[in-house]
Protein backbone atom coordinates (compact mmCIF):
# COMPACT_ATOMS: atom_id res chain seq x y z
CA UNK A 1 0.00 0.00 0.00
CA UNK A 2 1.26 3.46 -0.87
CA UNK A 3 -0.41 6.83 -0.76
CA UNK A 4 0.40 10.50 -1.10
CA UNK A 5 -1.43 12.85 1.21
CA UNK A 6 -1.72 16.52 0.36
CA UNK A 7 -2.84 19.15 2.83
CA UNK A 8 -3.56 22.84 2.33
CA UNK A 9 -0.79 24.13 4.54
CA UNK A 10 1.48 21.24 5.54
CA UNK A 11 4.07 19.25 3.59
CA UNK A 12 3.29 16.50 1.10
CA UNK A 13 3.26 13.18 2.97
CA UNK A 14 4.32 9.81 1.56
CA UNK A 15 2.68 6.86 3.32
CA UNK A 16 3.43 3.13 3.12
CA UNK A 17 5.61 1.29 0.65
CA UNK A 18 6.97 3.06 -2.43
CA UNK A 19 7.93 0.20 -4.76
CA UNK A 20 8.15 -0.09 -8.54
CA UNK A 21 4.42 -0.79 -8.88
CA UNK A 22 3.65 2.60 -7.31
CA UNK A 23 6.11 4.73 -9.22
CA UNK A 24 3.75 5.96 -11.97
CA UNK A 25 1.34 7.23 -9.33
CA UNK A 26 4.25 8.91 -7.54
CA UNK A 27 5.57 10.53 -10.71
CA UNK A 28 2.11 11.92 -11.47
CA UNK A 29 2.12 13.71 -8.11
CA UNK A 30 5.73 14.84 -8.29
CA UNK A 31 5.17 16.26 -11.78
CA UNK A 32 2.69 18.75 -10.30
CA UNK A 33 5.37 20.30 -8.04
CA UNK A 34 6.80 23.51 -9.49
CA UNK A 35 8.37 25.20 -6.45
CA UNK A 36 10.54 24.23 -3.50
CA UNK A 37 8.69 22.03 -1.05
CA UNK A 38 9.08 19.51 1.76
CA UNK A 39 8.02 15.86 1.54
CA UNK A 40 7.38 14.22 4.90
CA UNK A 41 8.63 10.61 4.98
CA UNK A 42 7.55 9.94 8.58
CA UNK A 43 4.95 7.37 7.47
CA UNK A 44 6.99 5.99 4.56
CA UNK A 45 8.11 2.47 5.46
CA UNK A 46 10.06 1.48 2.37
CA UNK A 47 11.50 2.82 -0.87
CA UNK A 48 13.35 1.11 -3.71
CA UNK A 49 15.38 2.42 -6.65
CA UNK A 50 12.19 3.07 -8.62
CA UNK A 51 11.06 5.63 -6.06
CA UNK A 52 14.56 7.08 -5.83
CA UNK A 53 14.54 7.56 -9.60
CA UNK A 54 11.26 9.49 -9.49
CA UNK A 55 12.60 11.73 -6.71
CA UNK A 56 15.87 12.28 -8.59
CA UNK A 57 14.08 13.32 -11.79
CA UNK A 58 11.98 15.81 -9.81
CA UNK A 59 15.01 17.22 -8.01
CA UNK A 60 16.80 17.75 -11.32
CA UNK A 61 13.76 19.47 -12.88
CA UNK A 62 13.26 21.72 -9.87
CA UNK A 63 16.98 22.43 -9.63
CA UNK A 64 17.00 23.74 -13.20
CA UNK A 65 14.43 26.33 -12.07
CA UNK A 66 16.29 27.24 -8.89
CA UNK A 67 14.05 25.18 -6.59
CA UNK A 68 14.57 22.09 -4.45
CA UNK A 69 12.83 19.18 -2.76
CA UNK A 70 13.58 18.76 0.94
CA UNK A 71 12.89 15.39 2.57
CA UNK A 72 11.93 15.10 6.22
CA UNK A 73 11.69 12.39 8.88
CA UNK A 74 13.30 9.47 7.02
CA UNK A 75 13.34 6.24 9.01
CA UNK A 76 16.77 4.70 9.63
CA UNK A 77 16.43 2.11 6.86
CA UNK A 78 15.46 4.68 4.23
CA UNK A 79 18.18 7.02 5.47
CA UNK A 80 20.68 4.20 4.92
CA UNK A 81 19.35 3.65 1.38
CA UNK A 82 19.86 7.36 0.68
CA UNK A 83 23.41 7.16 2.02
CA UNK A 84 24.30 4.10 -0.09
CA UNK A 85 22.80 5.73 -3.19
CA UNK A 86 24.63 8.98 -2.52
CA UNK A 87 21.27 10.76 -2.42
CA UNK A 88 22.13 12.37 0.89
CA UNK A 89 24.33 14.80 -1.05
CA UNK A 90 21.67 15.77 -3.62
CA UNK A 91 18.67 16.15 -1.28
CA UNK A 92 18.45 18.40 1.77
CA UNK A 93 17.30 16.05 4.57
CA UNK A 94 15.66 17.27 7.76
CA UNK B 1 9.66 -21.24 0.64
CA UNK B 2 9.21 -21.08 -3.09
CA UNK B 3 6.59 -19.49 -5.30
CA UNK B 4 6.13 -18.47 -8.93
CA UNK B 5 5.13 -14.91 -9.81
CA UNK B 6 3.78 -13.49 -13.05
CA UNK B 7 6.40 -11.54 -15.02
CA UNK B 8 5.03 -8.10 -14.22
CA UNK B 9 5.71 -5.36 -11.67
CA UNK B 10 2.07 -5.69 -10.62
CA UNK B 11 3.19 -8.97 -8.99
CA UNK B 12 5.04 -6.97 -6.33
CA UNK B 13 2.07 -6.81 -3.94
CA UNK B 14 1.85 -10.62 -3.95
CA UNK B 15 5.64 -10.85 -3.75
CA UNK B 16 5.77 -8.65 -0.65
CA UNK B 17 3.11 -10.85 0.97
CA UNK B 18 5.30 -13.88 0.26
CA UNK B 19 8.29 -12.13 1.85
CA UNK B 20 6.27 -11.19 4.95
CA UNK B 21 5.13 -14.80 5.43
CA UNK B 22 8.75 -15.96 5.26
CA UNK B 23 9.91 -13.16 7.60
CA UNK B 24 7.21 -14.01 10.13
CA UNK B 25 8.05 -17.72 10.03
CA UNK B 26 11.73 -16.92 10.57
CA UNK B 27 11.03 -14.11 13.10
CA UNK B 28 13.28 -11.74 11.17
CA UNK B 29 13.88 -8.25 12.51
CA UNK B 30 12.80 -5.14 10.61
CA UNK B 31 16.32 -4.39 9.37
CA UNK B 32 16.69 -7.79 7.71
CA UNK B 33 13.14 -7.64 6.34
CA UNK B 34 13.98 -4.33 4.69
CA UNK B 35 17.03 -5.89 3.03
CA UNK B 36 15.04 -8.91 1.80
CA UNK B 37 12.24 -6.70 0.42
CA UNK B 38 14.72 -4.50 -1.39
CA UNK B 39 16.83 -7.36 -2.77
CA UNK B 40 13.83 -9.32 -4.03
CA UNK B 41 12.12 -6.28 -5.58
CA UNK B 42 15.25 -5.01 -7.34
CA UNK B 43 16.24 -8.43 -8.66
CA UNK B 44 12.68 -9.30 -9.74
CA UNK B 45 12.04 -6.00 -11.53
CA UNK B 46 15.42 -6.26 -13.27
CA UNK B 47 14.42 -9.66 -14.66
CA UNK B 48 11.04 -8.29 -15.76
CA UNK B 49 12.59 -5.29 -17.51
CA UNK B 50 15.77 -6.69 -19.02
CA UNK B 51 15.27 -10.37 -19.77
CA UNK B 52 13.73 -11.07 -23.13
CA UNK B 53 12.05 -14.16 -24.50
CA UNK B 54 11.15 -15.39 -21.04
CA UNK B 55 8.21 -17.43 -19.88
CA UNK B 56 5.15 -16.24 -18.05
CA UNK B 57 6.51 -16.63 -14.53
CA UNK B 58 9.63 -16.11 -12.43
CA UNK B 59 10.43 -18.42 -9.52
CA UNK B 60 11.41 -16.83 -6.21
CA UNK B 61 12.67 -18.85 -3.26
CA UNK B 62 13.63 -17.71 0.23
CA UNK B 63 15.51 -20.05 2.55
CA UNK B 64 17.41 -19.91 5.79
CA UNK B 65 20.50 -22.03 6.32
CA UNK B 66 21.79 -21.44 9.83
CA UNK B 67 23.00 -17.84 9.92
CA UNK B 68 22.39 -17.16 6.24
CA UNK B 69 19.35 -16.03 4.30
CA UNK B 70 19.41 -17.23 0.72
CA UNK B 71 17.37 -15.43 -1.93
CA UNK B 72 17.10 -17.16 -5.30
CA UNK B 73 15.32 -16.08 -8.46
CA UNK B 74 15.08 -18.19 -11.61
CA UNK B 75 13.94 -16.91 -15.00
CA UNK B 76 13.31 -19.68 -17.53
CA UNK B 77 13.68 -19.80 -21.32
CA UNK B 78 15.27 -16.35 -21.56
CA UNK B 79 17.73 -14.95 -24.09
CA UNK B 80 21.30 -14.22 -22.93
CA UNK B 81 21.35 -11.14 -20.71
CA UNK B 82 22.57 -7.99 -22.47
CA UNK B 83 22.76 -5.75 -19.39
CA UNK B 84 26.01 -5.81 -17.42
CA UNK B 85 24.91 -6.41 -13.82
CA UNK B 86 28.33 -5.39 -12.54
CA UNK B 87 28.61 -2.00 -14.18
CA UNK B 88 29.83 0.54 -11.65
CA UNK B 89 27.60 3.33 -10.33
CA UNK B 90 29.18 6.62 -9.27
CA UNK B 91 27.16 7.77 -6.26
CA UNK B 92 29.35 10.83 -5.75
CA UNK B 93 28.26 12.66 -8.89
CA UNK B 94 26.60 16.06 -8.55
CA UNK B 95 22.85 16.26 -9.19
CA UNK B 96 23.14 17.47 -12.79
CA UNK B 97 25.15 14.40 -13.79
CA UNK B 98 23.05 11.80 -11.98
CA UNK B 99 21.04 9.12 -13.76
CA UNK B 100 19.06 6.43 -11.92
CA UNK B 101 20.28 3.53 -14.10
CA UNK B 102 22.00 0.68 -12.29
CA UNK B 103 21.12 2.03 -8.88
CA UNK B 104 18.97 -0.95 -7.87
CA UNK B 105 21.74 -3.51 -8.25
CA UNK B 106 24.18 -1.14 -6.54
CA UNK B 107 21.82 -1.01 -3.53
CA UNK B 108 21.47 -4.80 -3.45
CA UNK B 109 25.21 -5.39 -3.73
CA UNK B 110 25.78 -2.94 -0.88
CA UNK B 111 23.26 -4.62 1.42
CA UNK B 112 23.85 -8.33 0.90
CA UNK B 113 27.01 -10.37 1.43
CA UNK B 114 27.15 -12.05 -1.95
CA UNK B 115 25.36 -11.72 -5.27
CA UNK B 116 25.96 -14.24 -8.04
CA UNK B 117 24.52 -14.82 -11.50
CA UNK B 118 24.34 -17.92 -13.65
CA UNK B 119 23.06 -18.39 -17.20
CA UNK B 120 22.76 -21.94 -18.47
CA UNK B 121 20.36 -23.81 -20.75
CA UNK B 122 18.38 -20.58 -21.32
CA UNK B 123 17.77 -20.21 -17.59
CA UNK B 124 19.01 -17.12 -15.74
CA UNK B 125 19.53 -17.60 -12.01
CA UNK B 126 20.49 -14.97 -9.48
CA UNK B 127 21.36 -15.76 -5.87
CA UNK B 128 21.81 -13.27 -3.02
CA UNK B 129 23.05 -14.29 0.42
CA UNK B 130 22.65 -12.21 3.57
CA UNK B 131 24.45 -13.04 6.80
CA UNK B 132 22.00 -12.58 9.63
CA UNK B 133 24.56 -11.28 12.11
CA UNK B 134 25.43 -8.47 9.72
CA UNK B 135 22.24 -6.41 9.81
CA UNK B 136 23.68 -2.97 9.15
CA UNK B 137 20.29 -1.47 8.28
Amino acid sequence: MFDVIRSESGPLRFVGRLDASQVDKTRAVLDTISESCVIDFAALEYISSAGLGALLATQKRLGDAGHSLTLAHLNKHIREIFRIAGFDIVFPIE
Amino acid sequence: MKQSFARNVSSLEELFGFIERFAEAQTLGEGVRFVVRLAVEELFTNLVRHNTGGGAAIDVSLDRDGGELIIRLADFDVDPVSVDPDRPVDVDLPLAERTPGGLGIHLVKSMVDSLTYEYEHRTFRVTAIKHLEDTHV
